[in-house]
Parts: C-alpha cells; sequence; structure tokens
C-alpha cells in the first residue's frame, strides 16, 4: 500500500503561515508523500512562494507540486519555482518525478493544466487566434501529462494537475464556468496510462469524489472543499 | 437595490483587487442584501473583503457569510484498492 496525502489550493501568504504546520507535523506518520495541487500563492509572488517553502518545506516526506492560475499572476513563475525547489519541493509541469515508499515505486506525473471545457460543451480550436491559443495551451498541456504518464516507470501511477481533467468533481460550482475550470483533454490524458488516482484543485465549490470516463478515480482536493490541512489517500 | 452590473463588479472586484484575489467566493443578490459567501484562509481575508466591498459600494446592503477554512490533521485515509 502506498500512502498519498494531498491539498491544493492553500493561497498562502504571511496571514496564512503556521495554520497548516500542526496537522503537517503529523503527516510523515499518516503518508509516505505530500501532492501539492496548485493555487500555493496568492498572487504568485516570490515573497509568497516563501510562505509555502516556510510551511510546506522539510516535512520529512516528499512533497511534488503544480502550480495553480494565482502562481502565474504575478508573472514571476521561476522565481516561485525556484524558491520552492531550494526548500525541497518538486515541481512539476508537463514531466514527472518517481518517489521510494515502503509499498513500491510511486510515479506522479504532473501539469497545471487549463480550461476548454467538457465533452459536447467545449471550446474548439477555431477562430481568432485568441481563441486557438486558449485552446491550443490546453491541448499541448494534456500532451505532456499524457506522455509523462505512459513514461513512467514504476509500480503505481498518480496523475497531479491544479485545473480539472473531468466535471464531476466541479459539482458545486456554476455549470457556466465549467469551460474555466478544466478540460476533458487532461482526463484523456490521465486515461492514456495505466493511471490509479488523478488529483487536482481549482474548484473551490467543487466536489471530491469522481471518476474519468476511463474509470480513473478523480479527487478535487482543493482546501475549502476538503476543509482539512490534506486528505489522505492509500492506494493498492 | 442591487442590480446585474453591481454584482458583476463586486464579482470582479473579489478576485481582481490586489489585495483580495479570491475566485472561491459566491455573490448572491437576494431581496434586500447582497450575500457574499464561501470560505477563506484567514479571518484577515474574510475582514479584507468585507472592508473593501464596503469601501467600494457603501450603497449596497451586505451579508458576509465567509467562513475560515479548518486546517486540522485528517483523521481518516481513504482506503483506494
Ligand atoms: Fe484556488
Ligand atoms: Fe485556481
Amino acid at each position: 500500500m502506498i500512502r498519498v496525502a494531498a491539498v491544493g489550493d492553500v493561497h498562502m501568504d504571511q496571514d496564512v503561515v503556521g495554520r497548516f504546520r500542526p496537522a503537517l507535523e503529523r503527516l510523515p506518520e499518516q503518508a509516505d508523500v505530500l501532492l501539492l495541487a496548485g493555487d500555493l500563492t496568492r498572487h504568485g509572488t516570490e515573497s509568497e512562494a516563501r510562505c509555502v517553502a516556510a510551511e510546506f518545506g522539510g516535512l520529512g516526506v516528499p512533497v511534488v507540486a503544480v502550480l495553480g492560475n494565482h502562481d502565474h499572476h504575478c508573472d514571476q513563475v521561476p522565481q516561485v519555482v525556484k524558491v520552492l525547489t531550494d526548500a525541497g519541493i518538486a515541481v512539476l509541469e508537463g514531466d514527472s518525478t518517481v518517489v521510494d515508499t515502503p509499498g513500491g515505486t510511486l510515479g506522479i506525473a504532473g501539469a497545471k493544466g487549463f480550461g476548454g471545457g467538457f465533452a459536447g460543451r467545449c471550446a474548439s480550436e477555431f477562430g481568432e487566434p485568441e481563441m486557438k491559443a486558449f485552446v491550443r495551451t490546453t491541448s499541448v498541456t494534456a500532451e505532456q501529462l499524457g506522455a509523462a504518464l505512459r513514461d513512467l516507470d514504476c509500480d503505481t501511477r498518480v496523475a497531479l494537475t491544479h485545473y480539472a481533467p473531468v466535471p464531476d468533481t466541479l459539482a458545486g460550482e456554476p455549470p457556466e464556468i465549467y469551460p474555466f475550470l478544466g478540460s476533458y483533454l487532461l482526463g484523456q490524458a490521465i486515461d492514456s496510462a495505466p493511471t490509479a488516482l488523478a488529483v487536482h484543485g481549482h474548484a473551490h465549490a467543487g466536489t471530491e469524489r469522481g471518476t474519468t470516463p476511463g474509470g480513473v478515480r478523480v479527487r478535487n482536493v482543493a482546501h475549502p472543499v476538503i476543509k482539512q490541512a490534506y486528505s489522505v489517500f492509500h492506494l493498492g | 437595490m442591487i442590480d446585474e452590473y453591481t454584482e458583476a463588479a463586486i464579482q470582479r472586484l473579489l478576485t481582481e483587487h490586489g489585495g483580495l484575489a479570491e475566485q472561491g467566493i459566491k455573490v448572491i443578490r437576494r431581496e434586500r442584501v447582497l450575500v457574499l459567501c464561501g470560505e477563506v484562509e484567514s479571518r484577515q481575508r474574510r475582514d479584507e473583503i468585507l472592508r473593501l466591498v464596503h469601501e467600494n459600494f457603501p450603497d449596497v446592503p451586505l451579508s458576509v457569510d465567509i467562513g475560515v477554512t479548518r486546517a486540522s490533521a485528517p483523521t481518516e485515509a481513504e482506503e483506494l484498492p
């Protein structure tokens, strides 16, 4: 059995430092790895990233993250990634990492993902350059996620995104904004490999549980959805 | 009187104001009040939402129902065989 802890949308800044720490001190008893599903900061500044590093660094288990849309807001992605990486937090974007656990090797493929919507109600790569660029952004990131998942050499595979790969875990959000919350292309990428679990964040008013069309279990671990410091999943 | 344009402007203020950056707050127009509802990461953030919305829309009667998300360790794991 591999024990995976996960949380997203912690939106760290000075005012949040220390809130997660008491729970995190207990995390190594409960999990072999911690996944952070994006929106780690409020505006994506270097100083907010330092708050993330202080809160989620040095836990005693590997920490693997993807960024979210908030982490892009101030156009300081390289600085944010550097602060997190220096704190020992692996940041994935279209690539993967393998973690050794007592229950076997856990491969994590991650990407922020992007919007576009879900089958039958989605945007198409057509028309204005802005619209084509929007949909193209999602298809490129989804292709990278799929390739990263398929290329993994490990016992158990997990997909980590910020945007949602299925509409199931968005229930509770207004249906009108689903195209800004995720894309079926991410689900298709996840289904292209034997993935054990897909975790995402972003949809603060969504629902915990869902499944891809291929039967992969999906969990929305946005902090306001799980209402605890992190959730723990026992795989296998 | 709270119209749709005010509702839209408040929704965007919550996200786009540098001091807020909140996308997860629901803005609901009721008959007599505008309800702000959702969860944030700290009490300061809730107070700042109230302060800035009130400052920018002084004539809009507000009802604020925003909680601070709990951050305790989980008591149970989910088994996914
Ligand atoms: Fe978020
Ligand atoms: Fe987000």
